[in-house]
């Protein structure tokens, strides 16, 4: 090849090569960047007096005169809507057949979306289920709904080589003439009054329990669940884990025994993690019974096992970064190899081993396969300590599952997966980031 | 406390005897992987060998009938096997080149105040857990692959070959050129690079119309999980293959960028081959993350117990044996001792093995470029 | 020194040990309730632990939904109190129960049908439970010999670890196999929102689990809502079990909660949510 061309090559190798790294932080920033802005929408959001009236009901949070005055202005904002409603339904009541045929069902179907909207009525009887017994407490699920009460969704299905076309009607057309038909541009023009919407900083989504299946309230259950997982985890991983790794890197020659036990530690680390959970359902259950039924802790020793090689890995490599002069000086003053140990080598590795703690930490945090049959419950209480030895917790990953598939309501709590999963995320990175800032300082140190 | 400086016999024997004890009570401990994973070996061999004994090993293998629900039921297991080979195969298209190349880019042709930034990157991608992969497969690309599928397919497609058709252009009609005489050499260039440059364009609109019109039925299909498994497969393969190219050291760079060698031809013609086991074993890893996991396949392959027709139409949903695992457990039994609890350790006995022997082969592959090395 | 410091501090920790794990013992299991099972009685199942964790806060009501197959499981190894099924027990886990000394009694707390649920675009209103069978078997492949238009049908099915997975096979496959074309998920909610985000979808849920989002077609010309199902005019309606170790003791709090659904607020909760109470309060 001429030397024109291959220096053409080189160029565009080079090219090549860094377009692939740009594509890998590219899907990066696909992957966080709905993830971070749907997420944020659980913590900043536009509340309405509905979702006011709530927290100061059911959590005793906010000024009690104010949120009365505010909901006394929505009221009177919302009066004239409901009292068509209720004008309405009297007439239903007195008409005759033809009439009540023509608009009972679509009458039905109009008042629930308006309460779906508004919360019952002032006066009738109140749901039990707490999401039916307020109305919108977010302005963007509101407008959705405002939608559906103002158009139906009809399909046109003439097109025979086609599936049916939405077509967005307007509901008023379906009651012209009757006295209805000024509540639609009322209830249009008049909404934010009826709702108040204002810019609303819920930090306590973090803290507080869920209320009705996640309606309403927080992921402070899920959160504690996974904390407790990833530190029972580290529990019972990071001695194990030191203990090997100060094995092998100081006392450990070159048998077989040794061998064998650096191929059993890489292989643990490959062993896929659903394979984990089924080892952790058939042993730390059902035969050596540490808890009755699941548990945090058969949980944490699930994930204990899991962690481990990385624990080892990364502990040994610590260790043996640490210079071979430090052992020396130490054992040249007379002090015996395990008092090396002890008191030189592993503080002196002790920044090394945080960090693999650390990033242990975030992946006993994340995973979910180990926990779907040895800890995860979808709904329960935040636990005590002692708690933990005998019962079940939900925790983040498995109830972002949950939630994303199993739930009744999965439309109207996305707000709240994406929320988990911000917080899922941000737990983890924090904690790699904490580890990296670490490993940085190490080698600084050592550098310099 | 005063300490003897000549040691008595006795003192010197209960020394030796203590060290002796202490070195052997570590060693167990130590040995407490060893125990766990002969432990996972025997749990999940313990429950897997019945349900060979029940059914035996052909219908599982051979099979694709997966009616394990019946009241005759079927164990056919081969859609299931082909369903983790598929997605896990096109897992590796995605990410062995693109790990390879962005490896080469972090190790060689990136500065050092960019690799700083890049780093971290790769770490976050590395760190982030398979839940969230498989939430954002299923609630963000399942919907967008199934209402502009064709669109995505074809942008990725453009992605992907525009680069290359550019640089493959550059270099033939280089190439080409160089042939002619030194005079026709600068027309000759621009003549072919329009020829080529002409027909490229066409192939690649072509494609890219025919993937714009292909129908896709289903968001959550082995195409939806491949793409996401190689971005969860990426960073291992990134790092590891980056430590094996920094292993090779600079002596062999130094002596073939002084024989006259581009930094490209370096990397290709020496690097890569002098680090060829690491980079093996990098991909082994990957394969191995790929194969493994769980929540993404889980959630977004859709699980339909099917060889696709064609075997590479990966449109369509499959089912992986990590799926099945996650997905049946609930109706284990393992006290009426049905076959339908243990061939789902068979399943996990199935993974274990492939693992086990990844593992091995790739610890072996690295274990002989040491030697070879010397 | 040194020893005699380390010496203590061993002592303090093990004390301090010892005093948190001492309560364990104390900790009868009769302030916790483990509810698991299935997916189509979890929302009630949820509603119900949230109202009764309500009134009494020193209980702590823990619910799974990771199908009934599991649920029936749990109740016979003894690791649940309370098993949610949306199908009866099978006989295989009858007889395992009894061996294992634990005897199931099954409580119907709701009434359910299974809708038959299509994306609203699709053109077709009504099938047979003949129809349902061949689309589900395969024999009918594509909307268009249903009057539809040329689009091949997406079949979405329930897990075979679910209860309703097994009502749909024994009252409108009879038995039969299906189709191997069929995507599998894992609970209601999940088939609810591929159907609705797929237009040729067509999967079956229970009743509490359709909103507006996706379309349930008539079944031989019935509708399915709550007055349909009770009269037994819906051709494919099942009751919904919660299923126990022999009867609770009385006063205790799985007794109660057990027993919520005979209250008028419990009829108020299965209402709301979507199912159909046993009796009219």
């Amino acid at each position: 090849m001429e030397l024109g061309t291959r220096r053409l090559f080189n160029r565009s190798f080079s090219f090549v090569s860094i377009a692939a790294i740009v594509l890998m932080s590219l899907s990066l920033v696909v992957l966080l960047g709905p993830i971070v802005i749907k997420g944020s929408k659980a913590f900043v959001f536009y509340g309405t007096i509905e979702y006011r009236e709530l927290m100061l009901d059911r959590f005793s949070r906010g000024n009690r005169a104010a949120v009365e005055a505010e909901k006394a202005r929505a009221e009177a904002a919302r009066k004239p809507v409901l009292d068509l409603i209720r004008g309405f339904e009297a007439q239903l009541d007195t008409a005759d057949a033809d009439f009540r045929r023509r608009y009972r069902d679509d009458f039905n179907e109009l008042k629930s979306l308006v309460l779906e909207l508004l919360g019952p009525m002032p006066g009738e009887s109140e749901p039990v289920l707490m999401r039916q017994q307020y109305g919108q407490t977010r302005w963007d699920r509101a407008r959705i709904k405002l939608d559906g009460v103002l158009y139906v969704e009809e399909y046109n299905y003439s097109d025979p080589t086609k599936m049916g076309v939405k077509v967005l009607k307007p509901r008023v057309d379906r009651f012209r003439g009757t006295s209805l038909e000024p509540l639609f541009g009322a209830l249009e023009h008049g909404v934010k009054d009826m709702l108040q919407p204002r810019l609303t900083w819920y930090w306590r989504f973090l803290f507080d329990g869920s209320h009705d299946s996640h309606f309403f309230g927080g992921i402070w259950p899920e959160m504690l669940g996974t904390i407790y997982l990833a530190l029972g985890a580290m529990l019972f991983a990071v001695p194990l884990g030191i203990i090997t790794a100060i094995y092998l890197a100081e006392y450990a020659g070159e048998s077989h025994f040794v061998s064998m036990l650096r191929t059993c530690i890489s292989s643990l680390a490959g062993v896929p993690s659903i394979v984990f959970g089924l080892f952790g359902l058939a042993f730390f259950i059902n035969t050596i019974k540490v808890s009755q039924s699941k548990s945090v802790l058969a949980g944490a020793l699930t994930l204990a096992v899991l962690v481990l090689p990385t624990v080892i890995r990364a502990s040994e490599e610590a260790i043996k970064a640490v210079p071979l002069t430090y052992k020396e000086a130490s054992m040249s003053l007379g002090a015996s190899r395990w008092r090396t140990i002890l008191t030189v080598i592993l503080p002196a590795a002790l920044p090394g081993v945080l960090t693999s703690i650390i990033i242990s930490m975030g992946r006993a945090a994340g995973e979910t396969a180990p926990i779907i049959f040895t800890a995860a419950v979808s709904v329960g209480k935040p636990l005590a300590v002692w708690q933990t030895l005998a019962q079940p917790t939900p925790a983040l990953p498995w109830n972002i599952y949950n939630l994303a598939t199993e739930h009744q309501a999965i439309d109207e709590i996305r707000h709240v997966q994406y929320g988990m999963v911000l917080t899922l995320v941000v737990l983890v990175l924090a904690l790699n980031l904490t580890a990296i800032i670490i490993r940085a300082r190490i080698s600084k140190k050592l550098r310099g | 406390m005063q300490r003897q400086l000549l040691i008595s016999k006795g003192a010197r024997r209960f020394n030796r005897l203590g060290a002796l004890f202490g070195h052997s009570l570590l060693g167990a401990i130590a040995s407490s992987s060893v125990i766990a994973l002969l432990f996972i070996f025997y749990f999940i061999m313990r429950d897997a060998l019945p349900f060979f004994r029940i059914e035996g090993v052909r219908e599982f293998f051979t099979s694709t009938h997966w009616y394990p629900s019946r009241d005759a039921p079927e164990f056919g297991a081969l859609a299931i096997f082909v369903g983790s080979a598929l997605v896990t195969l096109g897992a590796s298209i995605v990410a062995v080149p693109l790990g390879i190349l962005a490896a080469l880019c972090l190790s060689d042709i990136l500065p050092f105040s960019v690799r700083q930034v890049a780093k971290p990157v790769i770490e976050m991608l590395a760190a982030i857990p398979s839940v969230v992969f498989g939430f954002f497969a299923l609630v963000v690309f399942a919907p967008l692959l199934q209402t502009h599928g064709g669109s995505i397919i074809a942008a990725g497609a453009w992605i992907v070959f525009a680069p290359l058709g550019l640089v493959a252009v550059a270099v033939s009609s280089d190439a080409a050129a160089s042939r002619l005489p030194l005079k026709a050499r600068a027309a000759g260039r621009v003549g072919a690079a329009v020829l080529m440059g002409s027909l490229a364009i066409l192939a690649l609109l072509a494609l890219t119309g025919f993937l714009n019109r292909l129908p896709v039925s289903t968001g959550t299909n082995a195409f939806n999980v491949s793409i996401i498994l190689g971005i969860m497969a990426l960073p291992t393969i990134v790092s590891v293959s980056e430590d094996a190219l920094n292993a090779v050291g600079r002596e062999l760079r130094e002596g073939s960028y002084a024989l006259g060698a581009t930094r490209a031809e370096t990397l290709l013609k020496v690097v890569v081959p002098a680090a060829a086991s690491g980079i093996l074993a990098a991909v082994i890893l990957g394969v191995m993350r790929a194969v493994g996991e769980t929540m993404v396949v889980w959630m977004a392959s859709g699980n339909a117990a099917r060889i696709p027709s064609p075997w590479f139409n990966v449109l369509e949903p499959v089912r992986t044996l990590t799926a099945t695992i996650a997905g049946d457990m609930g109706e284990a039994d393992q006290v009426t001792g049905s076959a339908r609890y243990h061939v789902l350790f068979a399943m996990a006995l199935c993974l274990l093995a492939f693992a086990f022997i990844m593992n091995l082969v790739s610890e072996y592959v690295v274990r002989r470029s040491r030697k070879m090395r010397g | 020194m040194n020893r005699f410091r380390s010496a203590l501090m061993t002592i303090a920790l093990a004390a301090v040990l010892c005093v948190s794990f001492m309560p364990v013992a104390g900790f009868a299991q009769a302030n916790k309730i483990i509810v698991d099972g299935s997916t189509t009685v979890g929302p009630i199942a949820k509603a119900f632990a949230e109202y009764y964790m309500s009134k009494n806060p020193g209980v702590n009501i823990t619910v799974s939904e990771s199908g009934s197959g599991n649920g029936a499981k749990s109740l016979i190894n003894g690791t649940c109190d309370i098993a949610t099924m949306s199908r009866f027990m099978k006989d295989e886990e009858f007889k395992a129960a009894v061996a294992k000394g634990v005897y199931p009694l099954g409580t119907v707390i709701a009434v359910d049908g299974l809708a038959v649920i299509v994306h609203p675009s699709c053109p077709v209103q009504a099938l047979t439970t003949d129809q349902i069978r061949d689309i589900y078997t395969g024999t009918i492949t594509n909307w268009k010999e249903l009057g539809g238009p040329n689009v091949p049908i997406v079949l979405i099915s329930r897990d075979t670890n679910s209860g309703t997975y097994e009502s749909f096979e024994a009252l409108v496959l009879n038995k039969q196999k299906i189709s191997d074309r069929a995507e599998y998920v894992g609970s209601g909610g999940a088939i609810r929102s591929r159907v609705q985000s797929t237009p040729a979808a067509i999967g079956y849920v229970g009743l509490g689990f359709v909103d507006k989002t996706v379309k349930a077609l008539k079944v031989n010309n019935v509708y399915p809502d709550p007055a349909t199902v009770t009269s037994g005019l819906y051709p494919i309606a099942r009751p919904l079990f919660m299923f126990t170790n022999g009867y609770p003791k009385m006063g205790s709090h799985l007794y109660s909660f057990l027993n919520l659904y005979l209250t008028q607020k419990g009829q108020q909760i299965i209402e709301e949510i979507g199912f159909v109470p046993v009796t009219k309060y």
